[in-house]
């Protein structure tokens, strides 16, 4: 039946001109549905560790510690101006290596191109959320955290009871926005042979010369993805919105 | 002025306290004594350092020099910010701007503190929450969010909140300069009624009357010093100082019998 179906859909299209005589190759089928299950695990483990790593590099820099705040800030200032292909590249081209020479030679490193998109892209978004949340948590007025610290609330129960809850929001709409960015990020991971949606259809199109059949397919699955994404957020803002401020 | 030795039932005692910001000195040798149970209040021109006193008792500004003694603690002799939370735990404080936190609830703002530093049960924390509501008379608004309240009612909680922690004193830093004149009163009521139930409590106000009213002590501060202190009646009917006398009669003239329940 599915047989039937895909039969029907390659038939339709080939009435508009597009070739998706792919689907019937079961090994280039595998390796394009395998793409797209990369691409929503990559997409579902670096959101959650970009954020993570926004909020503690956005404590690092407003916390007032110099050896805390100087090193993030370098850091947030490299990632922020430098492609982040290049810094995957340096990521997997020199620093694996240097690891694998420390291991004592590649196969003793554990760490995967999966690895490497994962971390590069996650701490890449995590520096522009840390950028969002400081401006949150500086547009805290002076006397809300006076308040705080006269009731006798340390400067950590600050952060999070008064600082972040209200950082976060006035931060959200940008948080939204960068993590939209991770979503489409993602697909640097193709440059060193993660097997990522794009790298999957790159794949197949080589051998079949179907580009824009692939592309549009590509495009349909970030728009969809993002789609949730940006809702998501809106939600989140709506539930998050307090009567009486920030509106 | 004359300071006799700290008795039993002395709470907060300040002795030749310095302050400088910077270049600035703000504070040039402040004596005060509260006992315990009294309502002080310290009245003076604008930038004589009367917020400042109050932000040193409860260790929020740190002196330069001078003894602090709140109950049996050296507030000048502390040394960590941890030893400083353990004060502020014992003090409540009210501000001009009441500084409630904008995304919590009347409720949760009340119950915060108690909850995350004192280890309250929720239940047990919601339950003195809502009796301090009743006593500022704002049962009805425990759901609310401060953005939805008048100024009045956010002093009310703010007052509330500073309770919850039951403090052995509470601070108040000109409360009501930020309100409407008609919600003046509803926050003098709240405090007229924690005073008379014994509550140390010391005002910084600009209301004079009130403050002649319900304070046990009136001090007169400029230009960082306390010029003059006594009774009510000592320093608004009997001062043969010119310059409380004008001071006095410029912000509300001279103070006039009051009813009960009356705002100002």
């Amino acid at each position: 039946m599915l047989d039937g179906f895909t039969t029907h859909f390659i038939d339709l299209m080939k009435t508009v001109g597009l070739n998706f005589e792919f689907l019937t190759s079961g090994y280039e089928v595998r390796m394009w549905l395998d793409g797209m299950v990369t691409t929503l695990v990559l997409v579902v483990i670096t959101i959650p560790i970009s954020l993570i790593f926004g909020v503690l590099f956005a404590a690092a820099l407003t916390s007032g510690k110099k050896w805390l705040a100087v090193p993030v800030r370098a850091y947030v200032e490299l990632t922020r101006n430098t492609p982040t292909l290049v810094q995957l590249m340096c990521g997997f081209l020199v620093l694996n290596m240097l690891i694998s020479n420390a291991l004592g030679g590649a196969q003793n490193n554990p760490l995967t191109p999966f690895f490497w998109v994962v971390a590069i892209t996650g701490l890449h978004v995590a520096a522009f959320h840390a950028e969002a949340l400081r401006g949150g948590i500086e547009a805290v007025p002076s006397t809300t955290i006076e308040a705080a610290r006269a009731i006798g609330f340390n400067s950590l129960q600050i952060l999070r009871y008064v600082e972040l809850p209200l950082a976060v929001r006035s931060a959200l709409p940008s948080i939204i926005n960068n993590l939209v960015n991770l979503v489409k990020l993602t697909t640097v991971g193709s440059a060193i042979a993660v097997g990522e949606i794009t790298y999957a259809s790159i794949m197949i199109w080589t051998q079949r010369d179907n580009v824009v059949e692939l592309m549009l397919v590509i495009l349909l699955f970030f728009s969809l993805i993002n789609l949730v994404v940006a809702r998501i957020g809106f939600w989140l803002e709506k539930r998050l919105a307090v009567p009486g401020f920030g509106q | 002025m004359s300071l006799t030795v700290p008795t039993s039932t002395t709470l907060v005692e300040l002795q030749d306290v310095h302050l400088s910001f910077g270049s600035n000195e703000v504070l040039k040798g402040i004596d005060l004594k509260v006992n315990k149970g009294d309502a002080v209040s310290i009245i003076g021109p604008s930038g004589s350092g009367k917020s400042t006193i109050l932000r040193c008792i409860n260790g929020l500004l740190i002196p330069q020099s001078g003894k602090i003694t709140v109950g049996r603690t050296r507030v000048d002799e502390l040394k960590t910010e941890t030893e400083r939370i353990a004060l502020r735990k014992r003090i409540g404080i009210v501000f001009q701007q009441f500084n409630l936190f904008p995304h919590l609830t009347v409720l949760e703002n009340i119950t915060i503190a108690p909850r995350k530093i004192l280890g309250i049960s929720e239940a047990e924390a919601n339950r003195h929450a809502r009796d301090l509501l009743e006593k500022v008379r704002l049962e009805q608004k425990a759901n609310a969010y401060p953005g939805q309240l008048s100024g009045g009612q956010q002093q009310r909680v703010a007052i509330a909140r500073a309770l919850a922690m039951r403090p052995e004193l509470v601070l108040f830093d000109e409360v009501t300069s930020a309100l409407d004149p008609e919600t003046v009163g509803e926050v003098l009521a709240v405090i007229r009624d924690l005073v008379r139930e014994g509550m140390t409590s010391i005002l910084v106000t600009h209301e004079m009357r009130f403050a002649e009213e319900i304070s046990d002590t009136v001090v007169f501060t400029e230009n960082g010093l306390i010029v003059e202190h006594g009774t009510p009646d000592e320093i608004f009917s009997k001062s043969t100082n010119p310059r409380i006398n004008s001071f006095v009669n410029g912000l509300g003239g001279r103070a006039t019998p009051l009813h009960d329940g009356e705002g100002i």
